[in-house]
């Protein structure tokens, strides 16, 4: 606990300026703060995303039902998507990684805390934006993929698919600049001595996905700027009439698409790097594999996109390519579930809920990983694609794999986030009641895709024989409705009446169980300098360090108390936060009602542009405040001032 | 039965003699529950945070734990022979009871890798079993285990083990690729439009004068010989799927594909859209004829001579309808018929919807939503809306237009038209 407890009385501590109450939240700067925002509003979206899938599988659960009709159902299927994609999975595990990123590499906050409002704003309101499109007029039918020319006008008059266009697009720019600010704090603002080779893994898949988002997420945004011009303004990028090309929205679309699913999977491959050798008591087998494998990962999933496309008649040459270059990434996915067995392998596993849904991350993702292989085949692809296999097996990859994996951070961050300790009676009747709904719910789906079923259908003939399967798969998934509601119910009880979480309770090896728990709002009162891999791990067994190869040359006597003495000299550098503000804030909102101008600028022109011009005057307004108070809070500013 | 069967091949483990319960409670002879790693490293006290609260629970919790994983093992083993059964089982989508060549090799080189992705499985899931329950924490344990790192010649081994598995799947998919690639010159050219929410099929230079024989929903072929269907969209992007014979390909306006397969056995097989094309996708399916050379021949050269001219009355929902009325009526422009449909050798030119030659014959209405009867084309004229949603004809003529332009009688003589123009063709058992 030396690095944490010591300096408190040798430290000048910092002024802490926080509002209280709401204006607090509002006006945060602070990446713990933003972070529990991510959190809770990713965690209301998928709640509701959860909602449109459970509507969709009482419409599924026999068959000509008429639950919904077709186009309520076709607005089910394009929200659920969206939404689980760019409002519930993507910032949950933002928001993971906005907490804990910079309290692993010992940083006080993000490199630009006010950008990281801006992030989280423009996020809230593009998902917000989203939903408005139930009340005016209906939401996007037209699939989360968005399929060119369906998308057009004169197939999709009503303004969901504008919605859906500057929806993300909001939340695209809260991503890239998120993605950014992940990519400049990881690699300048890490404590001394934590090269990039001591770096947590969670930490480095974050810098793999930020650098995956920059590259991927631009161009969506390109393509669906492209869909609004087409929309509204007379160009012709995706109708084919007019010498425009629907396949080129596919290759925009999945380009930025198939990264995607990389983006989602990765950090939380990343949280079950942290969580298992943590609960297995011993270090991450293969670190540098468990590293690179990401890495490559990351590049590989740059090459594969028209895997989504074998159907499309590309070629015999070019799905060849696309099938060889997707079977590949194949390797670098085994070598992670090898380095993690090994993990496991003779440690002294402490199954608590996090670790339960660490290990079952792996048990599910290589289900999800096996029917990858048979969609990467192109042959096999096209009987595949579009039936109800593929949504087993992305459910396998993106619910077994990374919405189990963000359970797993949530059970292991959560008494660091609180302070409080979550109920692990509750937590693990969560835990087997949804892996055995989860598999309720889509294990089926694998046999009604290969009896025939094609996907994003809304009814179904009983002579199909797919009847049995759906109505398993509905049973599943009201039962998995049940566990989710178990963990709501958790939090809250746990919020109020949990037993106070120590700052170290599960015995764990990196920087951010070196801090309290909820951790001060300035992190760390000194910076910590860092040994290894494990810098609270070695000092807590210092004699367990000779075993590591990790162990440094020349090492001091004692680990303890070495090198801190000499860090705190007399002339401290005062801790130095940013101020709060309202104006990332404002300018999201400036940003928010040029979009809904932007999205009625075609039909009514003036209106929509005056409604433009009052959000690029807010947006001004909050830029203008922007820059003034980045200016008086500049350190430098700051330390001559005050 | 199938457990025992398991449970004799060790792959369940028998209940009765020694189970994990028992073993955790130390009551079979032969495990020993000592850690293996005992005494080989250093002992660190392990203060547990909420010892208190959650040690006692956790100690019926590890006890529980097993007899769980054992259930959930034997769950997915079950659900593994349903993936067999249901390969067994005739569903008439299924794509592992393939008709044709392209979906038969298809099957073919699933079958393999479906091994290996078994072997996969039961090797992996079986050490993560394995691992939780060999190195779980015991409550007398609070050994800290040997710290291991890593170790490259392992690293090594399981990077090429998965690049070897996969240069294998890879070469046999190259293989079955090639061969299902091939779009052979002999082959029966068929182009197929999607509109939304219906196929058109054409057969070039088949009809009289060279023009093509236009039908919609049913797609006839001979068996044994290969097919190509050259494929496009009207509109949107639709997907060509016929489960039993090939594999999807898409149909996408301003580009032109090709699907080339053999049926190999006569049969009426289902077939659907499979991309999603808007409101009424679900509802967008058709049937794919397979029937032997020569009554394919004959059924083209049928199709060739336009409907004879109708005559005769048909008894439908108690009112009997008139043929050759009915034709009045269709080729009357007020009552709209004409302006989207068309029926050989009549006036009837419309190009918008299905083209209704030989209508009697086709095996569903409205593109697979009804099975054809003239009870249903019945209904089908009364409730378009209803039955599918979006369909362009009833966004034209609403019900209530229908109500006031066209009298029982009249929908009673349409329909007795359209039944009337049939072809005769002995139809193949429904696959």
């Amino acid at each position: 606990m030396a690095i944490a407890e010591r300096p408190a009385e040798t430290v000048s501590l910092p002024r802490v300026n926080v509002r209280p109450g709401w204006a607090g939240w509002l006006s945060t700067t602070d990446h713990k703060r933003i972070g529990i925002m991510y959190l809770v509003s990713a965690f209301v979206f998928f709640l509701i995303g959860g909602i449109e899938a459970l509507l969709m599988r009482i419409q599924l659960g026999t068959p000509d039902n008429t639950f919904l009709t077709p186009d309520v159902y076709n607005q089910m299927f394009t929200m659920h998507g969206t939404t689980m994609i760019f409002l519930g999975l993507m910032p949950l595990n933002v928001g993971l990684g906005n907490y804990m990123v910079p309290l692993m590499i010992g940083a006080r906050d993000m490199a630009f805390p006010r950008l990281n409002a801006l992030s989280i704003w423009l996020f809230i309101f593009g998902g917000l934006m989203l939903y408005v499109s139930f009340f005016v007029g209906g939401a996007p039918n037209v699939g989360w993929f968005a399929y060119a020319p369906l998308t057009q006008k004169q197939f999709s008059p009503t303004a969901g698919v504008d919605y859906w266009i500057v929806g993300i697009g909001l939340t695209g720019v809260a991503s890239i600049a998120g993605a950014l600010n992940f990519i400049v704090t990881i690699l300048n603002m890490r404590a001394p001595g934590m090269t990039l080779n001591r770096m947590p893994l969670f930490v480095w898949m974050q810098l793999i996905v930020a650098f995956i988002l920059i590259f991927a997420f631009p161009v969506l945004t390109v393509a669906t700027i492209q869909l609004l011009f087409d929309r509204h303004f007379g160009t012709r990028f995706f109708l084919p009439n007019l010498g425009g090309d629907a396949v080129l929205w596919q290759h925009l679309f999945w380009f930025f698409g198939h990264p995607e699913v990389y983006i989602l999977i990765l950090p939380t491959m990343g949280i079950i790097s942290e969580v298992l050798p943590t609960f297995s008591r011993k270090p991450i087998f293969g670190y540098a594999f468990v590293a690179y494998s990401g890495v490559a990962i990351g590049f590989l999933g740059f090459l594969v996109w028209a895997h989504h496309m074998f159907a499309v008649g590309l070629g015999p040459l070019a799905n060849a390519f696309f099938g060889a270059a997707s079977f590949l990434i194949a390797v670098p996915t085994g070598v992670k579930i090898f380095n993690w067995l090994a993990t496991m392998w003779q440690g002294s596993l402490n199954l608590t809920t996090s670790m339960l849904y660490a290990i079952s991350f792996i048990g599910m993702f290589v289900i999800g990983g096996i029917s990858g292989i048979t969609l990467a085949s192109p042959p096999i692809n096209v009987q595949q694609t579009d039936s109800y296999y593929v949504v087993a097996h992305m459910h396998y990859v993106l619910f077994g794999g990374a919405i189990q994996g963000i359970f797993a951070g949530i059970f292991y961050w959560f008494p660091k986030m609180t302070g409080r300790m979550l109920d692990e009676r509750l937590g693990k009747w969560q835990f087997w009641l949804m892996l055995i709904s989860f598999n309720l719910t889509f294990f089926p789906m694998h046999l009604s895709g290969n009896a025939g079923m094609p996907r994003r259908i809304y009814t179904y003939e009983a002579d199909m024989g797919w009847g049995l399967w759906n109505l398993i798969s509905t049973i599943g998934s009201l039962l998995l409705a049940v566990a989710f509601l178990i963990f709501l119910w958790n939090v809250l009880t746990s919020l109020r009446r949990g037993p106070i979480a120590p700052a170290d309770p599960w015995d764990g090896a990196t920087l951010e169980w070196a801090v309290s728990s909820p951790p001060p709002v300035y992190n760390f009162a000194v910076t910590p300098r860092v040994r290894s891999r494990r810098p609270l791990w070695d000092e807590k067994y210092p004699h367990l360090v000779n075993g590591s190869h990790e162990a440094p040359t020349a090492r001091p006597r004692s680990p303890l108390h070495d090198g801190f003495e000499r860090e705190i000299p007399a002339v401290m550098e005062p801790i130095h936060l940013p101020s709060p503000t309202y104006a990332p804030l404002i300018v999201s909102v400036g940003i928010t009602i040029l979009g809904f101008g932007i999205i009625y600028l075609g039909d009514f022109g003036l209106i929509a542009a005056s409604a433009m011009l009052v959000g690029l005057l807010i947006m001004a307004a909050g830029i203008f405040s922007w820059v003034r108070i980045s200016h008086i809070d500049s350190p430098h500013h700051a330390h001559h001032g005050v | 039965m199938v457990i025992d069967t398991l449970q004799l091949s060790g792959i369940i483990p028998l209940e009765t003699s020694c189970n994990f319960s028992r073993i955790i409670r130390g009551g079979c002879p032969g495990y020993s529950r000592k850690p293996y790693w005992r005494g080989t490293t250093l002992s660190v006290a392990q203060p547990h945070p909420r010892a208190s609260r959650a040690g006692a629970w956790r100690g019926a919790f590890m006890n529980m734990l097993p007899r769980f994983l054992l259930r959930w093992s034997r769950f997915l083993l079950l659900i593994g022979m349903s993936v067999v059964l249901a390969a067994c089982s005739n569903s008439p989508g299924n794509t592992y009871d393939p008709h044709g060549d392209n979906a038969r090799r298809i099957y073919e080189l699933l079958i393999p890798i479906w091994w290996m992705a078994l072997g996969v499985f039961v090797v992996v899931e079986g050490l993560l079993i394995y691992a939780i329950w060999r190195f779980r924490r015991r409550s007398d344990s609070s050994a800290t285990p040997a710290q291991v790192h890593g170790n490259i010649q392992v690293e090594i081994l399981w990077t090429i083990a998965p690049a070897i598995i996969v240069l294998v799947i890879t070469v046999l998919t190259f293989r079955t690729q090639a061969a299902n690639s091939v779009i052979p010159e002999d082959a029966l050219r068929i182009k197929a439009i999607g509109h939304q929410w219906w196929f058109e099929f054409q057969y070039p230079d088949a009809g009289a004068d060279g023009k093509p024989i236009v039908t919609a929903s049913d797609l006839y072929i001979p068996v044994g010989r290969p097919v190509t269907v050259v494929l496009e969209s009207q509109d949107v992007i639709h997907n060509f799927w016929v489960p039993k014979l090939a594999g999807k390909t898409y149909m996408i306006p301003g580009k032109t594909n090709y699907l080339s397969f053999t049926a190999e056995q006569p049969g009426i097989y289902r077939a659907v859209c499979a991309e999603f094309c808007g409101e009424a996708h679900a509802l967008m399916r058709f049937r794919v004829i397979a029937v032997d050379e020569a009554e394919f021949n004959r059924w083209l050269a049928q199709q060739k001579t336009p409907p004879p001219t109708p005559a005769g009355t048909l008894t439908v929902n108690g009112l009997t309808g008139d043929a050759a009325r009915g034709q009045a009526i269709f080729l009357d422009a007020r009552k709209q018929c004409i302006a989207c449909h068309a029926v050989e050798g009549t006036n009837a030119r419309g190009q918008i919807g299905p083209n209704l030659t030989y209508y009697g014959s086709r095996q569903t209405i409205a593109a697979g939503v009804l099975p054809y009867s003239p009870e249903n084309l019945d209904r089908w004229l009364r409730e378009a809306p209803k039955l599918k949603p979006g369909n362009l004809m009833s966004r034209v003529l609403t019900p209530q237009w229908i109500r006031q332009n066209l009298s029982d009688q009249e929908i009673a003589d349409l329909v007795a038209y359209l039944d009337s123009m049939k072809v005769s063709v002995t139809l193949p058992p429904e696959r």
